[in-house]
């Protein structure tokens, strides 16, 4: 069940090749990130130009997205891997789709922060909102911290914080229908504000699939809708695996 | 031969050893078969010596057995040789956790990497800067935990220029990342927390500027009424002289203001957003055609060489241009003349600008960017420079990436040379 460390194949370029990929797919979580913090900047400082550029160069992520699924495809095809080897592709299939999502996400953010930027905005300067962003900024940073040092961990912490995402959102969703009540005047830039907080709780459910990916790769076990408390359960009883080989 | 007298006593032994089993072989009959009893018991005793050798050395156990002769000072010798080890490693030891602990007492996070850019340790510095942890992190690449596209990109390119990104940890706190390559492929990550002298410049930056700012609405309408009086016929005839006076240097104070504010916008760092090519050729003509209209200046002369666009900011590199000609112009007497030249160096495209003018003494040419540096103090003041023009233009230089070359001589003429790097050079096909 353990992971093999990437350094112990015959084949030498078999493992530059494994090496790559994983960085390959940090190196976009980096464009992600960065991307993402962009559009929150752009929401929070109520920029405009940057929350247009934010949406303009969503087109990187996805030629990466494209690049890396071909060097997965290519692996695949010429080394057969098996075990973790196999898991670590196609933990990274599946990991860039859900980035490339976030970069979707992002993207919405940042064009929706443009908006926003043109109305008026309340006292607080969404301070839920802000706050919402910051717990999910922290999310997709362990997630890849997770991916990066697969680290079970940290990854079963994101998927606690989500749970609290989704409530966030649930009060922002709420709060947003009595400010819509109140003033149907700003019912449309409170729909950008309740959009932007959706793409959020988005952003956070994909960080929680990457998380999933990273259990699967370091344990070789599927955890998708299953119970937390029963993940850890079984995770608990193993913690001695939590350790990775040298 | 130079023998040890150990080994000449063991010899000795062993002779008297094989006289008395040959006495004694003699005694019983056979004299072979007291030799190869003698032998065989010396053979017997020397294997049993070497076995217990090969344990002492094996396993490091010492047995000290009454031993005497060769085998004694042997295994002597081996302890002896043991304790220096053991005394040579304790000292190692006890240096490399001195080196460990003052690395780890220092606030710069300090980072082995491989050539490939693979962490191969880390101080204790780097755990609480960017949270690196030393049980997993060992042998991945640095750019696995700080993933801010602008690091991938300098790691790709390296170079030794500081790198300054904001903590993936924190937004507020800004890292300046150096790479210093040492030894035989091994690099020296050093990060800091320059969150402290980041804020620093940036309230020195909007100080001047809203210093700025604010002064010029007050000048604004100085100038204005300096206007009317100037033209007012009523005015007594002895104040006309230094209401003109009051109106120039009011002038001049705009023009220090505007340069102020220009340079305080070339500082800012949302500046560089999408370079556009920018068509310096007609740019050079205008500017060059501007001057050469003006009557009591220096011959100007424009040399191109290439129509080459450049990557970056149009408004930017008017001003360097403009300034860069301007101050030529300004230094060089009616009679002297300017040679402006735009070509392409090797890899790289030039802009110069020469001139016979006064020129600068070596020892302040390193300064002359400074802002209201002068050479000569009132030289230039009188010329109407601001002080601020080689300011203006080291700063578009260092935004588009090029450097400045100054080489002058005093009474013959300076030259200024702006080089910028092959990716900023844009070649219009359709223009060739």
């Amino acid at each position: 069940m353990e992971v093999e460390s990437l350094g112990q194949h015959i084949s030498r370029s078999f493992n530059e090749d494994l090496e790559s990929i994983r960085n390959s797919v940090l190196k976009m979580g980096g464009m992600v990130e960065e991307q993402f913090g962009c559009a929150l900047k752009a929401l929070t400082d109520a920029d405009s130009e940057l929350g247009l550029e934010v949406a303009s160069n969503d087109e990187k992520i996805n030629q990466m997205e494209v690049s890396i699924d071909e060097e997965c495809s290519r692996v695949l095809a010429t080394r057969s891997p098996a075990a973790g080897d196999l898991r670590l592709i196609i933990a990274t299939i599946k990991t860039i789709t859900d980035l490339e999502r976030i970069g979707d996400e992002a993207e919405k953010i940042g064009s929706l922060a443009a908006k926003l930027a043109a109305v008026e905005r309340p006292r607080t300067n969404y301070r839920e909102l802000r706050n919402l962003a910051r717990h999910v900024k922290d999310m997709i940073r362990n997630s890849l911290d997770a991916f990066a040092r697969l680290d079970v961990q940290l990854a079963l912490e994101v998927l606690k914080a989500d749970k609290e995402v989704d409530l966030e959102y649930e009060t922002i969703y709420r709060q947003s229908i009595t400010f819509m009540m109140e003033d149907p005047r700003t019912i449309s830039s409170i729909m950008d504000l309740t959009w932007t907080a959706r793409a959020l709780e988005r952003i956070g459910d994909h960080t929680k699939n990457i998380c999933e990916y990273v259990i699967f790769l370091a344990h070789g076990k599927d955890v998708r809708h299953s119970d937390l408390d029963n993940i850890r359960e079984d995770f608990n009883l193993s913690n001695e695996k939590n350790v990775l080989p040298e | 031969m130079n023998l040890p007298s150990r080994w000449i006593s063991q010899l000795l032994l062993l002779a008297a050893w094989l006289a008395a089993t040959i006495f004694f072989g003699w005694w019983f009959g056979s004299i072979s078969w007291g030799l190869v009893f003698g032998l065989g018991l010396y053979l017997s005793i020397t294997l049993h010596n070497v076995y217990i050798l090969d344990r002492v050395l094996r396993r490091g156990k010492y047995i000290p057995l009454k031993m005497n002769g060769l085998w004694a000072e042997l295994f002597a010798d081996i302890e002896r040789l043991k304790t220096k080890s053991r005394k040579r490693k304790k000292r190692y030891h006890n240096l490399l956790r001195e080196v460990r602990e003052s690395t780890g007492a220092l606030n710069d996070a300090g980072i082995i990497l491989n050539s490939d850019y693979e962490i191969q340790w880390f101080n204790r510095a780097a755990t609480n800067l960017i949270g690196l942890d030393p049980k997993t992190d060992i042998g991945q690449r640095i750019d696995n935990f700080l993933r801010h596209p602008s690091l991938v990109e300098h790691l790709n390119k390296p170079k030794e220029d500081i790198l300054t990104i904001p903590s993936s940890k924190n937004d507020q706190r800004q890292l300046a990342i150096q790479i210093i390559p040492y030894g035989k492929s091994q690099q020296l990550a050093i990060i800091r927390d320059v969150t402290v002298d980041v804020a620093m410049q940036r309230m020195r930056r909007d100080f001047v500027a809203n210093a700025s700012h604010e002064l010029r609405s007050p000048l604004t309408v100085i100038s204005g009424y300096l206007d009317m009086l100037s033209e007012d016929e009523a005015l007594r005839k002895d104040w006309e002289n230094p209401i003109r006076e009051m109106g120039r240097q009011t002038e001049r104070m705009q023009y220090v203001l505007s340069d102020l504010l220009e340079l305080s916008k070339l500082e800012s760092l949302a500046h560089d957003r999408s370079p556009e090519p920018v068509d310096v050729v007609s740019m050079l003509k205008i500017i060059t055609g501007e001057f050469a209209d003006k009557n009591n200046v220096a011959k100007i002369t424009l040399e191109i060489d290439t129509d080459a666009f450049l990557l970056g900011s149009e408004a930017d590199l008017y001003s360097l241009f403009y300034n860069l000609i301007h101050n030529a112009i300004r230094f060089t007497p009616v009679d002297g003349k300017v040679l402006c030249s735009w070509k392409i160096v090797k890899q790289s495209v030039e802009f110069e600008v020469e001139d016979s003018g006064i020129g600068i003494p070596e020892d302040m040419i390193s300064r002359v960017t400074e802002r209201f540096f002068r050479v000569d103090q009132g030289r230039s003041r009188d010329l109407g420079g601001t002080g601020l023009g080689l300011a203006i233009v080291k700063h578009v230089l260092q935004t588009h990436g090029g450097t400045l070359e100054i080489a002058s001589e005093v009474g013959t003429g300076s030259t200024f040379r702006c080089i910028f790097p092959e990716e900023k050079i844009v070649i219009k096909e359709d223009r060739l």
